[in-house]
Formats: structure tokens, sequence, C-alpha cells
């Protein structure tokens, strides 16, 4: 469940980047777009943090402060925020896919 | 100088000529399994949750029977350009009320910047202005012709 929300807020959050922004926005109306009212997206964010694990949601939202990104992928054991090859212990373990970064505090998704 | 590729049709795959599906989620949901499918995307249900939530925010048609849904996502690997044809046109909210026939998916990592992906929606959209592109588009008989013609128009 966590993990799931957590993916879903990742995106939400990327979303949210773009809506927060007036430039970006001011960019979509250009192109045609119709934006709507960011409202929906902020209450929206509010109700899947709700759904995260305390312990998630501190290494989350620290993370996204810092960085702007709280959730970042792995590939071949690099983790895609800092770069930094992680050692195999620092794999998840069995029926999981979210550890911290070692090197940066993100979380990491192993999939 | 940047270049931002929009990363054309590259194989047959991830072209859909035909869509039987009538709904928008359907063929949201249908163009991300294709791009799953194709590699180019880790998990298709997170994409599909986040394609209808950008939908809801900020719908995709644009007009002249044309929609470019698009989305940065955790759930992508790779950037991609997924294009579907409806031949019998689809209803997707369109202010002009055109029924869509032409859906241009743009896929973006979560890596790229705002920037980088709007620019990104925006040469995938620049492909459709003209009426000459959209017929090409809408009469190509397979993919390579759909390549040649995003090619042609320097994307």
């Amino acid at each position: 469940m966590t993990e799931a929300t957590l993916l879903e807020l990742h995106d939400l959050d990327l979303q949210l980047a773009e809506a927060r922004e007036a430039a970006h926005v001011g960019k979509l109306k250009k192109l045609g777009f119709e934006p709507g009212e960011r409202l929906s997206l902020e209450r929206l964010r509010a109700r899947l943090l709700a759904g995260v694990e305390r312990r998630w949601v501190q290494h989350y939202e620290r993370a996204l402060q810092r960085y702007g990104r709280g959730l970042v992928a792995m590939r071949e054991r690099v983790c895609l925020g800092c770069f930094v090859t992680l050692p195999t212990s620092a794999s998840p373990g069995v029926g999981e896919s979210l550890t911290l970064c070692e090197s940066c505090g993100r979380i990491l998704y192993w999939r | 100088m940047t270049t931002v590729a929009v990363h054309p049709v590259p194989d047959t795959s991830l072209f859909l000529p035909d869509l039987k599906l009538k709904r928008k989620e359907s063929v949201l949901h249908e163009m991300a399994c294709v791009a799953q499918k194709a590699g180019a995307v880790r998990d298709a249900e997170l994409l599909h949750e986040t394609l209808l939530r950008r939908e809801r925010w900020c719908p995709s048609a644009v007009g002249k029977g044309v929609a470019v849904p698009n989305a940065r996502s955790l759930a992508v690997t790779e950037p991609r350009l997924v294009i579907a044809r409806a031949r019998r046109g689809l209803e997707w909210g369109a202010s002009d009320r055109v029924a869509v026939q032409l859906v241009l998916l743009v896929l973006s990592t979560s890596e790229m910047s705002v920037d980088s992906h709007l620019e990104r929606v925006m040469r995938a959209i620049a492909i459709t202005r003209t009426q000459r592109n959209r017929l090409k588009l809408l009469e190509a008989e397979d993919a390579r012709i759909v390549t040649a013609l995003l090619r042609e128009a320097a994307l």
C-alpha cells in the first residue's frame, strides 16, 4: 500500500511542480491546453500523504525539500538521483522494492 | 545548443493504426500497456493513473481531431512517442467538439526536466498543426510512413 501510494505521490509531485509554476502553466496554454486549478491536486497530495507510513513520509519530504525529488529509480545498482553505485547488500528484502540511498537519502525504487 | 528529440515511432509496436476502443480511459490504458510491452515503461498501471490524473487537470485534446496526452513519470524508463489512430473518432472533450482521430502520447522519464518534457510535447503538437501532416498520419498505411513523416518534420 505504502509503495503504490508513494509512487503515485511522486508522479503527482512532478505534476504539481508544473502546476505551481506560472511559466509552465503559461507554456501549456500557449500549446493549446487548458490547465485547470491546482487545488484538487493539492488536496489529492494531502490524501496520499495520509496513506503513507510516517517513516517513509519523513524521508520522502526531506529529500523532496533538498533535491526537488523524494524518490528515484535504481538502474544496475546506481541511484539515479546521486549516481552512486550501491553495494549488493543495499538491495531490498524479499517482496520489497523500496530502500533508502545510503549516499543521498532519497527513497530508491528497485524495479 | 540543446537538442531534444521527440523519439519518433521507432518500431511498429508503438504505432496503433486503428483503435477499436471508444473510451479515453481505455485508450490511454491500451497505449500504456503497448509502451510497457515495448520496454519503455516499467509499470503500465502507474502510468495510466498518472495520465488520467493529468487528463483531469489539463485535458489533452488540442483541437482538429488531435489529442496529445503526456506524462513525466517514474513508470517511464525510456522517452517515447506512442501514436494511435481511431478512424471512427473518440470523444475526448475537445473545446472545438471535434472527435479525436489522432492520439500522440508523449512519455518522458521522471529524470527529465519540465522544460525538456514540454519541449517534446510542443514538437509532437507541431507535427499535427498542418492539415497536410494530419492527413498523412491518418492515411499512412504502416508505421514506416509515420516514422518518415516525423523525420521529415525534422523531429
